[in-house]
């Protein structure tokens, strides 16, 4: 049975109506979940909707229902989240776990590796860019759904979790000795960040890539929320400055504003000040960050069987890239 | 760092070869043969360096690590992708080792040196997509 025959075969149990499935098809990109678009055709009409089903390897271990529930958590918000639809933990009909959202048409991603992503519309795309970042940092935790998978951490607390994770993706993955990555993790450590200013939701990979643009200076959706947790409201603002995603001659901020601009519309929108000494602590980490999921990419590729060549590309290329980006800052930041 | 050059050859055959399923023929089969095309590109830039900035580093390492420590390494003479970076992991490890070290005794000259090194590390194995 084709993957279209499993889903229909679910569509219809679970809406009670018979339900065809057209124009299934996978999207590129989205290491870490199979995505794809289809329409549910009904009697009633038709919508079109994204399936987001785990795979049998992925490129970085997340809770799909932290996902499902982060995007949910934003459902009538104003940050462009789309609409989660259902969770399906056990998989039913599709064998592996999965969840269907709304589809967000008319919109396209920007690569960030494009010299100049938004052009005349840079501006206007980095205003709604870091002011949805803010909007979310701004919503109180208090009856999110998100809680129902995860606890917020104390403030003081936010920093360690996250680095104690990574690290440890670091230690599990890594197949080849990493100094760099290494020496930011001892200085990250050695140099821990005040407590949180407050928690709050943190999409986790909040960048150029992860959102559609309409081509015209508006932002229409925000995606990839699978690494979505609670913390530190500095963590997504330092994850985007990550210069992986910057041109390395623009001096903008993944193209779209320069950095002051940018922290002015963050403030603006999430009511928070932010502490540049904290953010420099969490630029940095953003860069261990970065490795260890390069470096677990390389692992899940070789373990894969090779099957997934953005694998490679991101275990290879992305790796050796951030490698340099880590060198600098520490260079830069001199001895400990 | 890994992959290294033998591997990626190995998984884009293992690609080219991988049949897909019919809703794996559109936009994600052209994107995967992008992917695979910036690999290819990649592959070329590796193809003429790689061997050069292992060599580099194998050499660089060693005799930072001998100075600092005022004992010698042999370097060997297996110049095979393998035998090279069994070489770079040993040599790695110790360049940690040593960082830690110089870190634990406040041994700020010598931390400056490491973290000089690590710039032109990662500058000898950059790769440039589109180069």
């Amino acid at each position: 049975m084709s993957l279209a025959d499993q889903l229909a075969a679910y569509l219809t149990r679970t809406s009670g109506e018979p339900t065809r499935v057209e124009g299934l098809s996978r999207i590129s990109g989205g290491a870490s979940r199979e995505t794809y678009r289809y329409d549910a055709v009904t009697d009633q009409g038709r919508g079109g909707y994204i399936l987001r089903r785990d795979p049998p390897g992925s490129l970085i271990e997340t809770d799909r229902r932290a996902e499902f529930l982060a995007i949910r958590s934003f459902a009538g918000k104003d940050v462009a989240a789309p609409e989660a639809v259902v969770l399906e933990e056990q998989g039913a009909e599709l064998e592996r776990p999965f969840f269907i959202m709304r589809r967000v048409d008319g919109g396209v991603p920007a690569s960030p590796f494009a010299p100049d992503p938004f052009a005349a519309r840079a501006g206007a795309i980095g205003d709604q860019f870091f002011s949805i970042m803010g909007r979310i940092v701004a919503e109180p935790l208090t009856g999110l759904p998100i809680l129902e998978a995860l606890s917020p951490p104390a403030p003081e607390d936010c920093w360690r979790r996250e680095l104690d994770y990574w690290a440890g993706v670091i230690e599990a993955d890594e197949q080849h000795p990493q100094p760099i990555v290494r020496a930011a993790i001892r200085r990250l450590r050695h140099r821990p960040p005040p407590p949180a200013a407050r928690v709050s939701v943190i999409h986790g990979d909040f960048r150029v890539g992860n959102f559609l643009h309409d081509g015209a200076g508006r932002i229409l959706a925000v995606l990839d929320w699978e690494m979505a947790h609670l913390g530190d409201p500095l963590e997504d603002l330092a994850w985007a400055m990550d210069p992986l995603w910057s041109n390395p001659a623009d001096p903008r901020i993944s193209g779209m504003v320069g950095l002051d601009e940018a922290l002015a519309i963050w403030a603006r929108a999430s009511g928070v000040e932010p502490d540049l000494a904290a953010l420099d602590w969490w630029r940095l980490f953003a860069s261990v960050k970065g490795q260890a999921i390069w470096i677990s990419a390389a692992k899940e590729w070789r373990d894969g069987g090779f099957a997934e060549p953005i694998l490679a590309f991101s275990g290879w290329f992305t790796a050796r890239r951030q490698d340099e980006i880590l060198a600098a800052r520490l260079a830069a930041m001199g001895p400990l | 760092m890994t992959p290294a050059l033998p591997d990626i050859l190995i998984g884009q055959a293992a690609a080219l070869a991988t049949p897909l399923p019919p809703e794996a023929q559109g936009e994600y089969l052209a994107g995967r043969v992008g992917i695979m095309a910036m690999l290819c590109g990649l592959a070329a830039q590796e193809a003429d360096r790689g061997p050069a900035a292992r060599i580099w580093e194998n050499r660089a390492v060693a005799e930072l690590i001998a100075k600092a420590t005022g004992a010698p390494i042999e370097l060997g003479e297996d110049t095979t992708w393998r035998g090279l970076d069994a070489e770079n992991a040993r040599l790695r490890r110790g360049l940690i080792e040593l960082h830690e070290a110089a870190e634990t005794r406040g041994d700020a000259a010598l931390q400056m040196e490491i973290l000089q090194l690590y710039v032109e590390m990662a500058a000898a194995r950059r790769l440039t997509l589109g180069g």
